[in-house]
């Protein structure tokens, strides 16, 4: 059991110093790719996953 | 009658056996014991016999046809324990009965002619390996619950009348069917103490949980033994603490990698910009607000983007979506923040919800040229609405080391949780009715 716990603790820490290194994370991001260079001069023609979303408009 | 008796043989590995005759059905009887061998249970009527009687009177007659019980381990095996030849002469089984529900466990009589005698006990799977005690266990003044032999606590664990109900083999005492006993055990695993009482003389013996592949192995034993069921009162738990100290090891190793990785991450602030979102413009041109950002450097190896948006807020909400685009591959990682802040008050009084900072980590980005663009969005309104937006690069996360805390303590966490299980399993089987030794000689 010990051995056992012990390779698995390693294993853990070993995934731990990847996803530090490689900076993971648990935020919903979407990838896209090859985007137009035209955005940079009209970024209104890039339309966002994320535009015009329901907001929260608050308050108790 | 024929009589014959051999000398005892002192090598107990291949001893030789008295040759008797049962006087009620005629069937051969071996005595194993020689003179320690008080009664003898007939192996084919179950009659019980006195040994020490030339004629070997009937004591008693086995009355329970159809209800005799055969051993897991026969009559004559001999095996090794504890570095000696023992054979097992006597065999028994021993009735108990709590709220009207009967338990009955079997004991088994070892024989060494130097060594003495021995006791296999077995209930539900569960082995001990018992001796009479040498010395009395001391009480412990003010209480019943608790005794202390060789420097060892032992607990009370259950108090019981255990009735003899049935017998085969021989036996350095007198024995019959429905012989009664109270019966005392004190548990410190994995070890018992066991107090037997009969009118006013009391007997100790002390036992050791021994797994029944032990068993097995040492009487040669076919098959496998039987798989025991729940726990018993002396059964060794799973050994914890064995498994928390690697934890606070590896606890240990994972500080030193937190300070390693968070000495050597770049940790960098890209840029840092406030931009103005004017509410006051008619709704079409909002959809246009989107604008990119100059291009910038995102330096090193493939690490994470943490990109924060601040916003000075009154009850109002600013959305803010974004796109972190490669200027060289076309690459783009897309994502929407919202913040807002509201106050006021009611019947409960005064009131927020501020949520006017909102944090991103955008993962694993390689290095190259980027540019963001930013799209914001809210309700038309009277004024202007300033945000901040912060982007930096390679940024150490505190949640995984959490999570990494969390995952090494699963398997300690898991392993105490069974402990506890086990221990509470054993101790619902316990009862408070514990004897006054204090008169035991």
């Amino acid at each position: 059991m010990g051995r056992i716990y012990l390779g698995y603790g390693l294993f853990v820490l070993g995934l731990l110093g990847a996803a530090e290194y490689r900076g993971w994370s648990f935020d919903s991001v979407s990838q896209r790719k090859d985007v137009p260079r035209s955005v940079r001069d009209n970024p209104g023609s890039y339309r966002s996953v994320y535009g015009g979303y329901h907001h929260y408009t608050g308050g108790k | 009658m024929d009589v014959v008796i051999d000398a005892p043989d002192r090598q107990a590995a291949a001893p030789r056996v008295k040759g008797l005759n049962c006087p009620k059905c005629g069937a051969s009887l071996n005595v194993r014991s020689f003179d320690h061998a008080v009664t003898i249970v007939c192996g084919s009527c179950h009659s019980i016999l006195d040994a020490k009687d030339p004629q070997l009177r009937i004591l008693q007659e086995f009355e329970g046809k159809g209800l005799a019980v055969h051993p897991l381990i026969p009559l004559g095996t001999r095996g090794q324990m504890h570095g000696a030849p023992y054979q097992v002469i006597g065999f028994q089984q021993r009735t108990i009965e709590v709220e009207e529900v009967h338990y009955s466990w079997h004991e088994y009589l070892l024989f060494n002619p130097t060594k003495g005698f021995r006791y296999l006990t077995q209930y539900d799977g569960h082995w001990n390996d018992a001796a009479t005690l040498k010395s009395l266990p001391a009480a412990i003044p003010g209480t019943r619950q608790t005794i202390t032999y060789d420097g060892v606590t032992y607990k009370h664990f259950q108090t019981a009348d255990a009735v003899t109900s049935f017998v085969l083999g021989e036996f350095p005492w007198e024995v019959r069917v429905g012989d009664s006993a109270r019966v005392s055990d004190y548990v410190a695993p994995p070890r018992v103490i066991s107090r037997e009482a009969t009118g006013t003389e009391a007997t100790w013996s002390i036992g050791e949980y021994i797994p029944g592949r032990d068993v097995w192995t040492a009487f040669g034993l076919p098959g496998q033994p039987p798989t025991a069921v729940g726990v018993y009162s002396n059964q060794p738990a799973p050994n914890v603490g064995s498994i928390w100290r690697p934890f606070l090891m590896l606890a240990a190793a994972l500080l030193v990698v937190m300070i390693v990785l968070s000495s050597v991450a770049g940790n960098s602030n890209i840029f840092e910009h406030t931009y103005t979102f004017d509410t006051r413009k008619p709704q079409m041109e909002q959809h246009e607000s989107s604008f990119v950002t100059e291009v910038f450097e995102l330096t090193g190896h493939t690490s994470n983007v943490e990109l924060t948006t601040e916003a000075a807020l009154a009850n109002n909400w600013i959305g803010v979506s974004y796109a972190l685009i490669n200027d060289n591959t076309g690459e783009a990682y897309d994502f929407g923040r919202e913040v807002s802040y509201y106050s006021g008050s009611d019947s409960d009084g005064a009131w927020t919800e501020d949520s006017s900072r909102a944090v991103t980590v955008v993962p694993s980005v390689p290095p190259g040229r980027y540019y963001l663009r930013v799209e914001p969005d809210a309700d038309p309104g009277p004024g202007a609405i300033r945000y901040k937006v912060i982007l930096r690069r390679d940024v150490p996360s505190v949640l995984l080391y959490v999570l990494a805390l969390l995952a090494l303590a699963i398997p300690p966490g898991f392993a105490t949780w069974r402990r506890i299980s086990f221990e509470t399993a054993r101790w619902a089987e316990s009862d408070g009715s514990a004897p006054d030794i204090g008169s035991d000689r």
